[in-house]
């Protein structure tokens, strides 16, 4: 793709180099995308919301946007480093041409470039639109957040209060972050979402549970000495069962 | 240099210059920070009752490491010049002569020497010595965690060895092309006889090593426990270990611009005759950008430790909210030194590499610039990228869409950096050496990097992957598997000139094969737990993330092992290696013109640049 065409030489594309990368980047292409998708998709947890489902469907798009570059660069590598390969300590001969650059190729390379980028830059705005008006949500289920060291304390709407998270399936939840000392950061695993709790502010971030099932809660953000330690459960249980865990637990917050 | 003879004092006998080294400044450092450690410990008044932090005990360990400062500044000889030049008087040219070491023989290394070459050394020596304790750092936190249930260490050693790795890297990455190389080789490949400034180049170095000592004070006074980061407010409630850092990085950051003022006027005035811009070496390009990177976001990073020991010290509230402060300021002054600082690590070394490329496969770089043109795009955007590391800090909302538009940008300049390397290996003919390796190597880990970075950069997959391990292995693909990769084929590639003998190429083969396998090996574990779930720093974790965190512990082991094979190669080769001959890589450049050992003002008549270093290639096509 750097040569230049002249009608001594024959046009670029026959070139046996040309076509063994070529053809070495649509191999590279499909194995880079499918090795880098399956890895994404195999490691991270299985979703408990569409924020999550739509954060590993980011990964899968954004994977397979980014193969054929990858896969372009690694044709050419492997295509030259299977060839005129010279080992000894004093260097081979020069190479048989001086070429020094290709404004066709730059400009294509750029070009190519700028798109991915624009659509990288679009389908995550299109999501982070989606998520940030989640928060404004005021028939969402309210809940508040603290962080201490080294315990999350939520807070529901009728006074009750708890160190394991009850969230009801289907339903969207705003979370009112804080923390009572350092910074730390609320992470709901399964769910995708992560907001930090600063000290002296409040920060939001919503949700929409969508399996029943108890999954993670963790601090990602340092902490101190048992930062390691601070993680929670969230149980996110049918609508019936968290009416009832909830009026039991506001009666026992308001008898104590 | 030499022509500095106006003003001279008579020197009768030995001048005080010749009686400093480093053991007088050793010996200075530690008797001044007894003595204002005893006289704060007797003179400084009491906390009031009920005061919640350690302020007077801050003061005294603050103070006292001032102390170690100055003393140790002092005795190395850093203020003889500037105390003359108060009484009107400058240096003589014998003390000149002296300080530019020239027949000294290896005692020239424990001086304040002004010469480039031996500063070049003595930056490499404390880069092998920062990654040998960084590194060793890096074993104990992976030995730990090894296995879930088998953390050994207490936590708050843990937290102290995470911050110090982290810090020490930093440090150490930032300083391990620009700090060897671009003080040994670069004045030379530009065709000068010293760097603009040489009295500043050796105060940069001796600064360096006057830091170091208040890093390792901090460990025996309660440690780093807040990561290398070191957020407020936690960094407020830190044990004093926490003054160790603030004096460190506020010491590293005036190294770092001393030494980025000397480069950039180094190289925008000291160029050969006939050195045009467009025939500058494309390292110079990353050396300059690199420093002049640093030169705006160094003080920033000063200026938050500055704040950081007011909060501590003197009960200000910069960084407490409830004091009118806010946290959010530190995070803000910290990213706008944190983002433009991995590019400090990465240019150069990227670029040590772009200059090795035509060397090694015997054809001219591939558009000189589009390199620049990447270079210098990175250079700008990032400096306007830094709130990508608070997208779920909760400081602005409003502000996520536009950083990450900057952020994304990025990925263009950076594709060009990927344009110019495989367009220079596109038919070329491959000498097959370590330099060459790290070729492909750089481009393997930095796609990884760059790939996983564009995840990163997207603010609702950031929302998840944020404060991973993903984060951790990201980063390290960046500034080790691309960054270390750059600076240890520099290493193999200037170092007969900087030795006058060859780097033994079975154990740069060796070491580039155990260290690349066991980096891959190391970091994809890491991306794999990340995605799991792990969070960052933590000292113990779910029994689901044992098997990535063992697969990531082996790998940093075969690290281990092949960082090792290079630092017996490099004393190896430095002491009974194969004689180099001036030019072993038949290379076009400068600095292979002249012979070892080098002359102390490099050449006898200063060359003059008819061409760029890049004419390689045979016929027109």
């Amino acid at each position: 793709m750097v040569e230049v065409i002249t009608p001594q030489t024959p046009q670029w594309w026959k070139k046996p180099d040309v076509k063994k990368a070529a053809i070495l980047w649509v191999i590279c292409t499909a194995v880079i995308g499918f090795v880098g998708v399956e890895f994404h998709v195999r490691s991270m947890v299985r979703p408990a919301s569409e924020t999550m489902s739509g954060v590993i469907n980011l990964m899968r798009i954004f994977t397979w946007a980014a193969a054929p570059v990858a896969g372009l660069v690694g044709a050419m590598c492997i295509t030259v480093l299977t060839s005129k390969r010279h080992y000894g300590d004093n260097p081979p001969a020069e190479a048989d041409h001086e070429i020094r650059n290709s404004p066709r190729a730059t400009a294509l390379w750029v070009v190519v470039s700028g798109i991915l980028c624009l659509f990288a830059l679009v389908t995550g705005m299109i999501v982070l639109q989606q998520d940030n008006k989640a928060v404004l949500d005021t028939q969402a289920i309210q809940v508040n957040v603290t962080g201490q060291q080294w315990v999350w304390n939520f807070d529901y709407a009728n006074g009750a209060r708890s160190q394991d998270l009850y969230l009801p399936v289907n339903k969207p939840v705003v979370f009112h972050i804080t923390s009572k000392d350092v910074k730390h950061s609320f992470w709901i695993v399964q769910m995708g979402i992560k907001m930090d709790a600063n000290p002296g502010y409040t920060t939001e971030t919503a949700v929409t549970p969508d399996k029943i099932g108890v999954f993670d809660v963790r601090c990602a953000e340092l902490c101190g000495l048992l930062h390691a330690y601070m993680q929670t459960k969230v149980h996110v249980v049918s609508q019936a069962d968290y009416d009832a865990w909830l009026t039991a637990h506001a009666a026992t917050e308001a008898g104590a | 240099m030499t022509t500095l003879t106006h003003k001279s004092v008579a020197a009768p006998g030995k001048s005080i210059i010749e009686k400093l080294n480093v053991f007088t400044a050793l010996a200075l450092g530690v008797i001044t920070a007894v003595v204002v450690w005893r006289l704060s410990l007797a003179f400084l008044p009491q906390d009031a009752d009920g005061a919640t932090m350690f302020t007077r005990e801050d003061k005294i360990t603050l103070l006292s490491m001032c102390g170690w400062f100055v003393g140790f500044m002092t005795g190395i000889g850093a203020l003889v010049g500037p105390f003359r030049w108060l009484m009107g008087k400058d240096l003589s040219h014998d003390e000149n002569m002296f300080l530019a070491g020239q027949d000294m023989g290896p005692k020239r290394y424990l001086r304040y020497t002004t010469d480039h070459k031996v500063v070049g050394i003595q930056y490499l020596f404390i880069t092998i010595l920062i990654f040998f304790l960084g590194g060793g750092l890096a074993m104990l936190i992976r030995t730990n965690l090894g296995h879930a249930t088998g953390g050994w260490i207490h936590p708050q050693a843990y937290n102290s060895i995470v911050g110090t790795h982290g810090i020490l890297m930093i440090v150490g990455t930032i300083i391990m092309v620009t700090g060897p190389f671009g003080n040994f080789i670069m004045p030379i490949m530009i065709g000068a006889r010293d760097m603009a400034f040489p009295r500043l180049n050796a105060l940069s170095f001796w600064l360096i090593v006057a830091a170091a000592v208040p890093l390792m004070w901090g460990q025996f006074i309660g440690g780093i426990s807040t990561g290398w980061s070191a957020y407020n407010p936690l960094a407020s409630q830190a044990p004093l270990g926490m003054d160790g850092y603030i004096m460190y990085i506020c010491i590293f950051a005036v190294s770092t611009m001393v030494a980025g003022a000397n480069i950039t006027t180094t190289v925008v005035k000291m160029r050969a005759k006939g050195m045009t811009w467009n025939r500058t070496p494309i390292f110079i390009y990353g050396t300059v950008a690199s420093v002049a990177l640093a030169l705006p976001a160094f003080p920033v990073f000063f200026l938050s430790q500055v704040l950081s020991a007011f909060d501590r010290a003197l009960g200000t509230t910069f960084y407490n909210t409830a004091g009118g402060g806010s946290g959010w300021l530190y995070e803000n002054l910290f990213w706008i030194m944190g983002h433009p600082e991995v590019y400090v690590i990465l240019i150069p070394a990227i670029a040590a590499l772009m200059e090795m490329a035509p060397v090694f496969t015997r054809r001219p770089l591939f558009s000189f610039n589009v390199a620049i043109m990447g270079i210098a795009g990175i250079s700008g955007l990032s400096a306007l990228v830094w709130a990508h590391h608070m997208y779920i800090s909760g400081w602005a909302p409003l502000l996520n869409a536009p950083f990450m538009i900057t952020t994304e940008l990025i990925s263009i300049p950076t594709g060009m950096l990927f344009l110019v390397l495989v367009g220079t290996l596109w038919r070329g003919r491959l000498w097959m050496t370590m330099p060459l390796m790290s070729i492909f190597a750089l481009l393997w880990n930095f796609m990884i990097g760059g790939i996983t970075g564009i995840y990163l950069s997207d603010v609702p997959a950031d929302a998840f992957l944020h404060g991973s391990m993903y984060v951790t292995a990201h980063f390290h693909y960046t500034l080790m598997g691309a960054g270390l990769t750059g600076a240890l084929a520099s290493l193999v590639y200037w170092f007969p000139k900087m030795t006058g003998r060859m780097f033994d190429k079975t154990l740069s083969w060796v070491s580039f094969w155990l260290v690349q396998i066991g980096f891959n090996v190391a970091f994809v574990g890491m991306f794999a737990v990340g995605l799991a779930g792990q969070p960052r720093r933590v000292e113990s974790y779910a029994p689901t993330f044992n098997t990535g965190n063992l697969i990531t512990t082996i790998g940093a082991y075969t690290i281990m092992i092949g960082m090792l094979v290079l630092l017996y190669g490099v004393i190896s080769s430095a002491r009974t290696g194969v004689k180099a001959p001036k030019n072993p890589w038949q290379a076009k450049t400068l600095e292979w013109t002249v012979d070892y050992p080098i002359p102390l003002e490099n050449f006898d008549v200063l060359p003059i640049v008819t061409a760029d270093a890049y004419g390689y290639g045979k016929a027109k096509s």
